[in-house]
Formats: C-alpha cells, sequence, structure tokens
C-alpha cells in the first residue's frame, strides 16, 4: 500500500513554496509529483510595462541570489537591441563580479546542501566564509546582496586599487578554506555515505531533460555558456569546465566545490589582466530600443539562464521572456525520485537529491490550475488567462 | 524514611535532578555552537545560563492544542510518561554517594530497561498524534531501537561482568577497590559503543533519523506543542543526564576520588557533575562531527559493526577474568 507525503508548500527544507507529492512504500518513494506553483508574480508582464531603464532594477529581483547573473543577461539583451558593445573594462568587472557572486552562491549551497543532510557544523563553516565573500561584493558594488552592479552599456562603478588588494587576499583565504572542505567532504564516511550511489541521473536522461549548469555537468556532460557562447569577454580568460562522471550527489558536490577554484582563478586573471578605459558607455536613462527580438544566455550560479526579448521600437519591450535554470533542472528531479529496479530512493534522499539541483523557486512559478474534484491539473497559457479574466469580469458587470 | 522521601524530592532527587538536566541541557547548546563556531545561547542570565529554563517556561505558557485526529489519551500520556520515566531512571545514578537513592543488586538492568520503554514511548507518542510525518518518525524511532538497543546494553554488560556486579553502586565500588576506572583496559572499546548507541538512545546527530528536521519536518514530535512540548524536552534533557552520568559511573568511576576529610557528600556530587560532564563534551564532540545517517545505513553499521564488536569485548571481558 502507498501512503502519500507532502514535502511542502511549508517544509523545512526549503524556504520556497515548492510541493512534492511523494507516494512511499515504507521508506522507499515510489512516485513524486511536482507543483511549482504557489509563488507566481508576474515578473515578465511587469517588464513589459516599464522603461528599460527601471527593468534592469526588477529584473535583479527574479532572484536575490544569482541577481548578478539576472542583471548581466538583462544588460547583454538590451545593449544587443542598441547594437552597442560594453568597453572592455567593463566586460572583465563585470566577470568579476559575475565569478564573486559564483563564488557566494556555491558557498551559499555547500552549506544549505549539508545542513540538508543534518551536518549543521559543516553549514555554520561555509555560512561564516561567504560572509567574507559578501563583505568584497559590498566593497566592490556597494551592496551586499542585490548588487546592482551591472548597468546598460558596463558597470556602475570602477575597481579601486584598495578594494583589488583586500579582494586579492580574501580570494587566498577562500581557495585555502575549500583545499581544506575537499579534504573533509572526501574523507568524512557520514557524507560519503549520505551522498554517493544516490540520485543518479545518467547522461543521456539529462541530456533528454534539458538539464543545465553545474547539475549537467556532474553528469559528466561538458557544457558551459561561458565555453560555448562567450558573452562577455569568456574567450580571453583560461578557465577549465569541471566534470565529474559519477552522476550522483557526491558528483554534485564536487563539481561546485572544484568550480569555486576555478572562479577563484578566474577572478585572479580579470585582475591581473584588467584592460583600462572606461567602464560604462554614455547611455542616456531613458532611451528608444530600435524594433528587433534578441536572446542573451548567461551562465548564472545554478546554470543556463535565458532572456528573450522583442521590441516594437518604443522605451519599453513589447515581450520578455525569462527561462531560469531551476526550471529546467525541476523535471530532472522526478526522474530521479522515483525508485526503480536495481535503483532505491528512502525518504532521507529526497533533501539530498532535491537540494541538488540547488532549485530556487521563486524564478520558476507557472500558473497551474488545479481541480480537485477532478484530480486533474493542467498549465494555462497566456492566452487562457486572458480570456478567463476578461470572461468574469463580464460576469461581474 | 523521611530522610529518603526528602532525598528523593529535593537532593539528589527530582529538583536537584531538573536544574541540573537544564544545565545540562546549556552546556551542551553552548559547546555545540562553540564547535560550530557561534557564540550559542549569552542573552538569558549569565552566559545564557538561564536560556533552557526561558525556553522551558516560554513553552508552558503556550496555546495548548490536541490535534482532531490524535488520540487524546496517547497524547496526554506519552509526554508525562516520557519525563516521569526518565526522571525516575535517573534516581539509579549515584550522585550524592557510591550508591543512588533506589539500588539494589540488578538496578543496572532496570536502568537499561527504562531506556528501551522510553523509547516505545516515543513510538506511542508518534503514532498517537496521527500525522504523516509523526507516524514516519516513530517507525524510524522503533526500527533505531532494533540497531541500538542489543550493543548499548551489551557494552554495559561487559562493564558489568568486569566489575563482577549488576549495580550500578556495586561497579562504582568495584572500581574504587580496584583503584582504576574501567574505561582503562578492554572496557575502552566498551565506551566507544556506549558513546555510538547513546547517541541513537538520544536521537542526536549522527541518529537524529526519527526527527529529522530537514526529511520529515520534527517527525514524531511534529504535533506537540506547548506544555507537552516542553515536557519531552524535559525528557530529553534528562536522558542527557541519564546516560552522561551513566557513561561517568560505569566507566569513570562515578562519584569516587580523592577525598578531603569532612567535606565527602559535597566532593561526591563535584566529581559526579565533573566527570558526567566530560562524558557530555565527548557526546557534544561526536553530535558536531558528522551527518545525518539513513536508517538502513543506521541499522546496517549497528548489525555490522557495533554488534560483533560488543560480543568480541563480553568475550574478552570473559578470559581477561
Amino acid at each position: 500500500m502507498s501512503f502519500e507525503i507532502p514535502i511542502g508548500p511549508q517544509h523545512p527544507i526549503h524556504v520556497e513554496p515548492l510541493m512534492l507529492r511523494l507516494s512511499v512504500e515504507g521508506e522507499l518513494i515510489v512516485d513524486v509529483d511536482v507543483d511549482v506553483s504557489y509563488i507566481h508574480r508576474g515578473i515578465e508582464k511587469a517588464l513589459e510595462v516599464r522603461p528599460y531603464i527601471q527593468g534592469l532594477y526588477l529584473v535583479e529581483r527574479i532572484c536575490g541570489i544569482c541577481n548578478a547573473a539576472h542583471s548581466l543577461c538583462y544588460c547583454l539583451n538590451v545593449e544587443q537591441l542598441l547594437g552597442k558593445e560594453a568597453p572592455p573594462r567593463a566586460k572583465y568587472l563585470r566577470i568579476v563580479v559575475e565569478e564573486l557572486s559564483r563564488i557566494h552562491s556555491h558557498l551559499l549551497w555547500l552549506g544549505h546542501y549539508f545542513h540538508t543532510l543534518g551536518f549543521e557544523t559543516l553549514f555554520m563553516y561555509f555560512w561564516r566564509d561567504r560572509e567574507r565573500v559578501m563583505d568584497m561584493l559590498e566593497l566592490i558594488t556597494g551592496n551586499r546582496v542585490t548588487t546592482a552592479y551591472n548597468t546598460i552599456g558596463g558597470v556602475r562603478r570602477d575597481l579601486t586599487p584598495e578594494v583589488e588588494q583586500k579582494l586579492r587576499r580574501t580570494l587566498d583565504y577562500i581557495e585555502e578554506r575549500m583545499r581544506y572542505y575537499e579534504k573533509v567532504i572526501d574523507s568524512e564516511p557520514t557524507i560519503l555515505a549520505r551522498t554517493q550511489g544516490v540520485g543518479i541521473l545518467k547522461p543521456s536522461d539529462a541530456v533528454r531533460l534539458g538539464v543545465v549548469g553545474p547539475h549537467l555537468r556532474a553528469s559528466g556532460i561538458k557544457h558551459d555558456v561561458r565555453l560555448d557562447d562567450p558573452y562577455s569577454g569568456h574567450d580571453e580568460i583560461p578557465f577549465n569546465v569541471i566534470t565529474w562522471d559519477t552522476c550522483d550527489c557526491y558528483a554534485r558536490v564536487k563539481v561546485r566545490v572544484k568550480e569555486v577554484h576555478e572562479c577563484v582563478n578566474m577572478i585572479r586573471y580579470a585582475l591581473d589582466h584588467m584592460p583600462s578605459g572606461d567602464y560604462r558607455l554614455k547611455i542616456p536613462p531613458f532611451f528608444k530600443a530600435p524594433p528587433g527580438e534578441s536572446l542573451s544566455r548567461v551562465e548564472a550560479p545554478r546554470g543556463e539562464l535565458v532572456h528573450y526579448s522583442i521590441s516594437d521600437g518604443s522605451d519599453r519591450p513589447y515581450r520578455y521572456r525569462v527561462r531560469t535554470p531551476t526550471l529546467a533542472n525541476l523535471l530532472s528531479v522526478v526522474e530521479m525520485l522515483k525508485s526503480r529496479d536495481g535503483y532505491e530512493v528512502y525518504i532521507a534522499d529526497v533533501p539530498a537529491i532535491l537540494g541538488g539541483i540547488d532549485p530556487c523557486i521563486c524564478c520558476s512559478a507557472r500558473v497551474v490550475v488545479a481541480d480537485e474534484a477532478r484530480r486533474r491539473r493542467t498549465v494555462m497559457t497566456l492566452d487562457d488567462i486572458i480570456r478567463i479574466s476578461r470572461d468574469r469580469g463580464v460576469e461581474r458587470r | 524514611m523521611i530522610e529518603k522521601i526528602l532525598a528523593t524530592i529535593f537532593f539528589p532527587g527530582a529538583v536537584f535532578l531538573l536544574a541540573v538536566s537544564l544545565f545540562y541541557e546549556w552546556v551542551d547548546r553552548k559547546l555545540y555552537a562553540r564547535f560550530q563556531n557561534r557564540v550559542g545561547p549569552h542573552l538569558a542570565g549569565p552566559f545564557g545560563l538561564l536560556q533552557p529554563v526561558a525556553d522551558f517556561i516560554k513553552l508552558l505558557s503556550k496555546e495548548d492544542i490536541v490535534p482532531m485526529a490524535a488520540d487524546r489519551l496517547l497524547f496526554t500520556l506519552t509526554p508525562i510518561l516520557a519525563s516521569a520515566l526518565t526522571l525516575f531512571a535517573c534516581m539509579f545514578l549515584p550522585i550524592a554517594g557510591p550508591t543512588g537513592i533506589i539500588s539494589f543488586e540488578g538496578d543496572l538492568i532496570v536502568v537499561i530497561a527504562l531506556l528501551s520503554i522510553y523509547t516505545i514511548t516515543v513510538y506511542l507518542a508518534g503514532e498517537g498524534s496521527n500525522n504523516r510525518f509523526a507516524s514516519i518518525g516513530a517507525e524510524r524511532a522503533a526500527l533505531q531501537l532494533i540497531g541500538y538497543e542489543i550493543p548499548l546494553t551489551l557494552s554495559l554488560l561487559s562493564a558489568a561482568i568486569a566489575a563482577g556486579s549488576l549495580s550500578v553502586g556495586g561497579i562504582v565500588e568495584a572500581q574504587a577497590e580496584r583503584g582504576l576506572w574501567l574505561i582503562v583496559g578492554p572496557q575502552s572499546i566498551g565506551f566507544a559503543i556506549f558513546v555510538i548507541s547513546s547517541q541513537a538512545e538520544m536521537k542526536r546527530i549522527p541518529f537524529d533519523i526519527p526527527e529529522a528536521e530537514q526529511e520529515i519536518v520534527a517527525g514524531w514530535e511534529v504535533e506537540y506543542g506547548g506544555r507537552r512540548l516542553a515536557l519531552f524536552r524535559l525528557s530529553k534533557d534528562l536522558e542527557l543526564i541519564l546516560l552522561s552520568g551513566l557513561g561517568a559511573a560505569i566507566f569513570l568511576g562515578g562519584p569516587i576520588g580523592p577525598v578531603i576529610p569532612g567535606l565527602e557528600p559535597m566532593l561526591y556530587t563535584i566529581y559526579f557533575i565533573l566527570k558526567s560532564l566530560i562524558v557530555l563534551a565527548i557526546f557534544t564532540l561526536v553530535r558536531a562531527l558528522f551527518a545525518r545517517l539513513r536508517i538502513d545505513q543506521m541499522e546496517f553499521f549497528s548489525w555490522k559493526y557495533l554488534m560483533p564488536l560488543a560480543v568480541i569485548l563480553i568475550i574478552l571481558t570473559e578470559v581477561i577474568l
């Protein structure tokens, strides 16, 4: 007999509302149903009614942790519409902040991941070290979390030599700490027991389900937007794309730990080879973009982030579309959570597997209509919603 | 007779035990926080010493809710039973003298039995609250009992064999006569097994499987709130003093130590508390060092490693004797 357990929409592993309906037999999971539609915020619509410069501040608030990636993606998108390109120094500064926020995101994830495995001590340690990165972000950009650093045509402020000195010291500290953590992760038997062989996602399944980012690289597939489509001078900076071929939760931890080392090296290279010159183009705050469409991709800490916009020649986008990495990765959770022949998933593995994709639900909500009486759920299109809202309006009148 | 009743109620009985158990919770929390590079409780009272008391009083003042689906009898009875059982088991600890308030030949068996009944109470508490998470937690608690109970019993029994007595007081006296703590020698393995299985008995990391916050919210205690939760927390604190005291009494020589004439009754208590604090520090260190295991891994570990080790220890103890 199977027994249904609701993980969410309120659950301690997640601060965000995500619903997983698990059907379990004893401790084994046999079926799972994912629902992310608790936190629809209408940001895409809100972007369509604002001038481009205001959209920049809105787009940063899609996700607090990958705010640098979102604003970078938005700026690239609008610059592409305008047919302009940021100066070389701005590109390097963007890389510095992007990689720094990747370090911050990965440290946050690592800490939270060990918290979900019940390893509170490592959680505290990771978050303590993350605080140093946050301080650096604050020194460089002026803000701790929502950095508001990228702007259309460049970045908002330059990097001073004093800040650069401090940044280098922080990088040394982070590198040393990460070496220690890597040793801990490789030698601690309870961590190995909880992660190795858990949540296996085969490379073929990963490609079929459209998985992106570190999650895909942990399945052994070399895919990184920074390498495939260098968007901000990434072709000038040498870096390795980290992959791991065990395809389990352990691989996800290893990939992120090793990526932090890569980020540190990239920032060092960018600081060493920083071009001189302007750090932003002079673009008036309110402008009209020529008609056309534009697509930009950025490797956010969680994976490939896609922004797409259509301009009709006015001062605001006609349509703006955001595809966040979590939405791409969520499907794989369902795949990983189902027990099959020779592959057993326990209730205790749910946090490990769900945490493994680094979920960020607030970026991913879609409208889903639940019909409890008929036990049916359907995803609605924009047209459907417009039609329903008009019909309702007619009824009320 | 009247002396005995006063001892049971005040010192070293209920009132003293309750005060010390809250102090032990503070020590546990503070040490755990320091191991994690945190500050820990520091607001209520000097060094946050009154934080557990404040938490307890706060919980007592909360609204008392019984879910409609819950079994009212079990829901009311189990918190009382849990705290009463652990308090009763603490009476066997030799705090104010070489023997506890209650002491007879074979009382070690009674303590072990009370520990098992405590886990059964937890099981009933989980199932009685009729919640999905709670019943999974309760089942995990019962499953875990199968894993750790036998190693725990065997580790205590091998100490009893080495001391030649089945009572806590007898083991303490045997150590005093021998002039050496039992932990010196082969019983150090027994102490290690005791520490690991106590961690499972108290449902602490790496064996906090029945109440794994990130998996099943709070497991068996998810529906409990207010004064019921306060009583459960109290029973956990009492369990902390019970198991660290038991470890101190059986492996570290209990309240026996160098004697200053005239101060003996006081010194007994001081030695007991110092030694049990050492055991508590070890418990806390273990809690800070590991991630949570999965229930099948826990069973695997205790039946594959802990059990054979405990049996070997028993044989070794017999051979040495």
